[in-house]
């Protein structure tokens, strides 16, 4: 049986230290049995790593940072759909997903298809929402306060025990054991991510992760738990095992049945020694670890894909417990003139 | 007291809990005793078992027996109550 073709924009190249899920995602893709995808990447750094991966990328374009505005990016992208006739975009970094997720009826009108959370949707798991957020949804979640300014700091002796967790609005968090660590901390995080920086209680566990599809009606078309085996410093798991944990199954779909979540995310939680689980967050998007999740035999950009294009997909509900994964690092030898290439046409 | 089903014991005396993630080595013993209890054998076989076999005293069994227990209930690996409620 001949595949169907089908052009994918992927962005989220950076496999570095702090990896983007886009190099996963595309290795996922390619083993595909019913698609022959032509896979265009879409860079914001001349540096990411997936532009020089042999094999990786049939086309790569650089684009505009979102912070220079949501009508460049799309333009660019409307611009590379004239040439490359996109069919799906997937995104994968949570700094532009608001871009697109704007955008989506317009990237639709000209033919690219995405398969995103809805604005509601996207909003109301940030992390300065999550004690509503579990309220309303009926999760466990660690308590938190929301610092506005350095002042507020006294507070936390109040309502927490330390030691704390401050955590930036999209990214960065740091345990806090006293005041003098919170304003460090503090600091730190309001100056890259902004305001407000939450203070988190500290809930002592096992840190476990969910990669999981939501349809968009309340269904779950896939989802698989994991625990990281190996941490990096800046909190990436570096190696992970999946694991047979049906609580952690139930909370999934119970979240995407009662949100109707479209689109893939994962759910970072924290198990407790007593078996209690609690929701430190939910990241609205595929996760840099998705191939674990197709070795154990759910390929989630597949049918990320379908449901994209509009295609019936049958939830997945079995996959191999005991998977592992290992990331390693590799240097790559380039010749100046492709990076030159990239540089120079913002494209090769 | 069961092995939990999410648990797989390999011959070479590498454990696995699939719910937790966790993987243990078992030395030749531990892993003999693990296997006993995974096919159901309650106390008393067990003990005449490794009576028969060990030079070993009664006394010193059910020391060494009861903590092994609560290791691997300690690590999920069993799921009963108590430690000391084996049957």
């Amino acid at each position: 049986m001949s595949k169907t073709k089908i052009t994918i924009a992927v962005t989220g190249l950076n496999n570095t230290d702090n990896p983007g899920p886009g190099v996963p995602v595309i290795r996922s893709l390619k083993e595909s049995t019913e698609f022959d995808f032509r896979i265009i990447g879409l860079v914001y750094e001349t540096l990411e790593p997936g532009i020089y991966m042999e094999g990786l990328c049939d086309k790569i374009y650089q684009i505009p940072y979102p912070s220079a505005g949501s009508d460049e990016l799309i333009d660019r992208i409307e611009e590379i759909h004239l040439r490359e006739k996109i069919d799906v975009l997937i995104p994968n970094f949570d700094a532009e997903l608001f871009s697109f997720m704007k955008n989506e009826d317009r990237l639709l009108r000209s033919g690219i298809h995405t398969f995103l959370p809805t604005m509601k949707q996207f909003q109301e798991r940030d992390k300065d929402k999550l004690p509503e957020y579990g309220e309303k949804y009926g999760i466990k979640v660690p308590a938190s306060l929301n610092l506005g300014s350095q002042n507020q700091i006294s507070e936390i002796k109040e309502k927490f025990e330390y030691p704390v967790m401050v955590k930036g609005k999209f990214y960065d968090a740091y345990t806090a054991y006293n005041t003098e660590q919170v304003k460090q901390s503090f600091n730190k995080v309001s100056s890259k991510w902004g305001l407000p920086v939450i203070i988190q209680e500290f809930v002592k566990g096992t840190e476990v992760n969910v990669i999981a599809l939501g349809d968009g009606q309340g269904n779950t078309i896939a989802a698989v738990p994991m625990r990281k085996q190996y941490i990096t410093d800046k909190g990436k798991a570096w190696g992970g095992i999946t694991l047979s944990d049906d609580k952690m199954l139930e909370i999934t779909r119970s979240l995407i049945r009662q949100t109707k979540w479209k689109g893939g995310m994962e759910l970072e939680l924290i198990k407790t020694v007593k078996g209690e689980y609690y929701l430190i967050e939910i990241n609205p998007r595929i996760p840099a670890w998705v191939y674990l999740a197709v070795g154990a035999g759910q390929n989630i950009p597949e049918a990320l894909v379908k449901l994209a294009l509009g295609q019936e997909v049958a939830p997945m509900e079995t996959y191999k417990s005991g998977k592992m994964f290992v990331r390693y690092s590799y240097d790559i030898i380039v010749n100046l003139e492709k990076f030159e290439t990239i540089a120079m046409n913002g494209e090769i | 007291m069961k092995i939990t089903d999410e648990v797989r014991i390999s011959d070479n005396g590498f454990v696995f809990n699939s719910r937790t993630g966790d993987s243990f080595n078992v030395n030749p013993t531990g892993l003999e005793l693990t296997k006993l209890i995974a096919q159901g054998h309650d106390f008393d076989t067990i003990k005449n078992m490794f009576l028969e076999k060990y030079d070993l005293d009664d006394l010193t069994f059910e020391k060494d027996f009861y903590e092994f227990i609560a290791l691997i209930k300690h690590h999920q690996i069993t799921s009963h109550e108590d430690p000391l409620d084996f049957k």
